[in-house]
This record gives structure tokens, sequence and C-alpha cells, in this order.
């Protein structure tokens, strides 16, 4: 079935069939692979998006449902010339990221906090990261990422990302 | 070819309407969070799945006088952001704040926890606690069922084929009336209730009791106040003794039920202190000698 939505700010329509998930056309029909597929019950993050700036699991969602509303995945997330943002050079360098399987989906999470929470404390980042399994880090080093990514972003650095919705 | 076919209803009336059509099993999809997993692992059961998740009645809060009218289209992030339900109904926004993750919350709705009839779901127990009735839509018209009767048992509920749930209504707390939930799990986040606790109490100026419910969650297979426990605390002075006394009938009323099975032993000692913490927490005023 034809499926019309908005995909990193791009209006785009696509045939797919209406009994996968939304993690499958964004990978198989799209060839956007930057967003993982890992548990595929909801329980780890890697396939994190942004579904109308609010961040889900796009695990959990039938690709026909997205019809008519704004899907951000990690490609849709970039500094102002095409490289890194400021949240992912912060991941680079506070060595957030080991095997970086679950990064995308991290930044999927911590770019929606800052969008609803822009100065959270280190306790909010935490339960904002609940969904989100690494289990290379332990998290410490991301959590410092998005700290400093929000003290970055409040103290008028660039802000590079090229969306509003975080 | 696609192992089921899907269609978006544009309106409540579009939804029952296409619930209704002969010839094929249709079943409504609102968050899909129990729906997805379950398409996952086995064959669907459905020809086809009814989108209900934008249709704007559904995800309404909001207050009639004395009754709150929750729509079974609400996601845990939103009832945990509506102002009225922080107000009213702060046992729910516990509850709604402990399911799985933010991005499960920000597509989970109370509708879909419900009907499901997990017997760990998180919204039940302070659903049944506020004696909330659910709204359920079919092309005859509406009924309604208390909560605490619309789960019968774990995954089963009173809903059938071609019905619909819209809502739910709960009469506001009573003013000074303190809830609370509380839920026992593995860890903090993305956990599975192993038991939880839904309480309401006001305690008078006397330190006398003269409002409570408690509803375990987890406990039994049907989700329901804990009467006798109730009873025990009603008009009672409040002191550590009936706190005591209330847990052990809580062990008590939920071994009536179950029997003793194999999770009897933990969960004869946890339901005990979940209930005294719970009662604890909204008896409690400060001036009373516990």
């Amino acid at each position: 079935m034809e499926i019309e939505f908005t995909l990193n700010d791009q209006q785009i329509a696509t045939d797919a069939p209406p009994d996968i998930t939304l993690l499958a056309l964004l990978r198989d029909h799209l060839s956007l692979t930057g967003t993982k597929e890992g548990c595929e019950i909801g329980e780890c993050g890697a396939c994190s998006v942004i579904l109308d700036g609010r961040v889900i699991n796009s695990c959990m969602v039938l690709a026909p449902q997205v019809a008519g509303r704004s899907v951000i995945t990690i490609e849709g997330v970039r500094g102002a010339g095409g490289g890194p943002n400021d949240m992912q050079e912060n991941f680079i360098d506070y060595g957030a990221v080991q095997c970086g399987f679950c990064i995308p989906g991290v930044i999927m999470a911590g770019e929606a906090l800052l969008t609803h929470n822009p100065r959270p404390t280190r306790e909010e980042i935490r339960w904002a990261l609940a969904g989100n399994l690494c289990r290379c880090t332990g998290y410490q080093q991301i959590v410092d990422a998005i700290e400093a990514t929000a003290q970055g972003r409040a103290n008028g650095a660039d802000n590079p990302g090229d969306h509003g919705e975080g | 070819m696609a192992r089921f076919d899907y269609v978006r209803a544009n309106s409540l009336h579009d939804a029952i309407q296409l619930l209704n059509d002969p010839g094929m099993v249709s079943k409504p999809l609102a968050g899909g969070t129990d729906i997805l997993v379950y398409i996952r692992q086995e064959e669907p059961w459905f020809d086809r799945l009814v989108d209900i998740s934008r249709l704007p009645e559904p995800i309404i809060v909001e207050r009639d006088g004395t009754q709150i009218y929750l729509g079974a289209g609400v996601t845990f992030a939103e009832a945990t952001r509506s102002e009225l339900l922080n107000q009213t109904a702060p046992l729910l926004v516990d509850a709604c704040r402990s399911v799985g993750s933010p991005q499960i919350r920000n597509l989970g709705t109370l509708g879909g926890n419900v009907i499901n009839a997990a017997p760990c779901a998180d919204s039940l127990p302070p659903l049944v606690c506020l004696d909330a009735v659910a709204h359920i839509r079919s092309p005859e018209g509406e009924r309604q069922v208390p909560v605490s009767q619309l789960v019968t048992g774990p995954n089963r509920s009173e809903v059938k084929a071609g019905e619909l749930l819209t809502h739910f209504s709960f009469a506001t707390p009573p003013a000074g009336v303190r809830s609370t939930f509380i839920k026992l799990g593995r860890r903090n986040a993305q956990s599975i209730a192993r038991l939880s606790m839904a309480a309401m109490g006001r305690t008078n100026a006397q330190n006398v009791v003269d409002f409570a419910r408690l509803t375990p969650g987890a406990a039994t297979p049907r989700t329901e106040r804990f009467r006798e426990v109730e009873a025990r605390l009603l008009d009672q002075q409040l002191t550590e003794e009936l706190l005591v006394a209330a847990g052990e009938q809580a062990t008590a009323t939920m071994l009536e039920v179950t029997g003793r099975r194999w999770s009897t032993e933990y969960k004869e000692l946890a339901i005990r202190a979940l209930a005294e913490r719970a009662l604890r927490r909204v008896l409690h005023n400060g001036h009373g000698a516990c």
C-alpha cells in the first residue's frame, strides 16, 4: 500500500506491505540502515526514532501507521555542513561510543529529551535513557555527553541540528 | 503476500463499522506495543487491523462536574503529563510513569493495557481502586462495565469482538483523600510488576480513618478492591498496630482467593509489606502516633 509521510523533513511516498514494521520500512525498503534492529520486542531501544516529536521504538509501530506523520531517524540528525551535530561530536569527545550499535537509538532518545527538557538533571537524563540498552559503556560517558550537549546549547553554542524536533 | 490487512478509522463511527464488517476478523490497533510483539511471534488470528490511534475522541482527558473522563487511547506518557490526572488521580500517574520505557510510554495506551488484561498491567490496580467504569461502544450503542468486572482473569476481558472500549470515567476522589501506587519489579526501568499496590485513604482531625481503598495488582486473577482490608481500617484510630493488621488482612484475603501457589512464599510477605507501606503513605497525616 502507498504510504506518504515526512521523513527527515522531506515529504516521501513509498509502496510497502501493510504488515511490516516502521523499522523494516526504514531499513529494508528505504535503505536507511542507521536505525538498528535489536530485540524487535520494544525492549532494547536500538530502533528508536522520533515520531511527531516523541521518541518511540520503530519495531512497535506498523509502517502504514506513520502516514501523514513526521519521522526523524539518525540520518536526519546532522550538523549544518552535513557532518555530526553537537551531540554527536560530544559522544565522540566523551568516549560515549564503543561498539556503537545502540548509539543511533541513544542519540534519538537524547535529542528527544533535550527538545522537551533543554536543561535536564543527570537523573532525568538517566530516566530518559531507560529504554536504551548499552552493553559496552555503562552509560556514564553517554550521560556525560548528553549533559555537555545540554550545557553547550544553553550557553548559546551553535546548535547545528537542522530540525526543530530533536 | 501480507499476513493481514490494515485500515485506518477516521471517526469513532467509522471504527465501529470497520470492526463489524462481515466476512473478516478485525482487531483494533491503538498503541500497538502488545500486538506488534504478538505478530512477530505468532500467526495472526485476525484478517485486518483497524487503526484507532488517530481518532480524536479516545485521547481526551476532561472533567465534567465531579466525573473525570479518560480516553482509552490516552498514552501512558500523555497521562503522566496531564495536569488533571496529576491533581485527581496521582496513583494512576505513578502507575503510568512506571510502565516500560519512554519509548513504550509514548505509544502504549491505557485502554490497551486494560483490554490486554495482563495480570501485571500497571494501570489496572489504580483504575479499579478509583472505581473506574469502562465505556464500551458497539453498533447497538454504549454499555458501561466497572473495570473490576471488565477484566475477568489473566488475558481475558469482557469486551467482545466488534466492540470498542472508548473511555473510562471515575468520580473525583473526595477532598483530602491521598493516593499512591507502589510497584515491585526486578529493576526500576523496563520492569514487569511482580506485585503492585494501589491505595487511597484519608484520616480525619481525630486521626481516625474515614476513607480507605486498597487494590493489589498481580496478586489475584481478577484485580479487585480488598474490601476486608478496607473494612478493617474504616472508623479506626490510625496506629502502627492497625497498619500491621491491615497488612496481615491483605495476605489473608489474597490466600482466600488464590490458595497456596508456587509464588505464595514470596507474595504473602511482599503483599503484607506493600499494603502496610502504601496505607502508611496515604493515611499518615503527620499528627498521629505513626
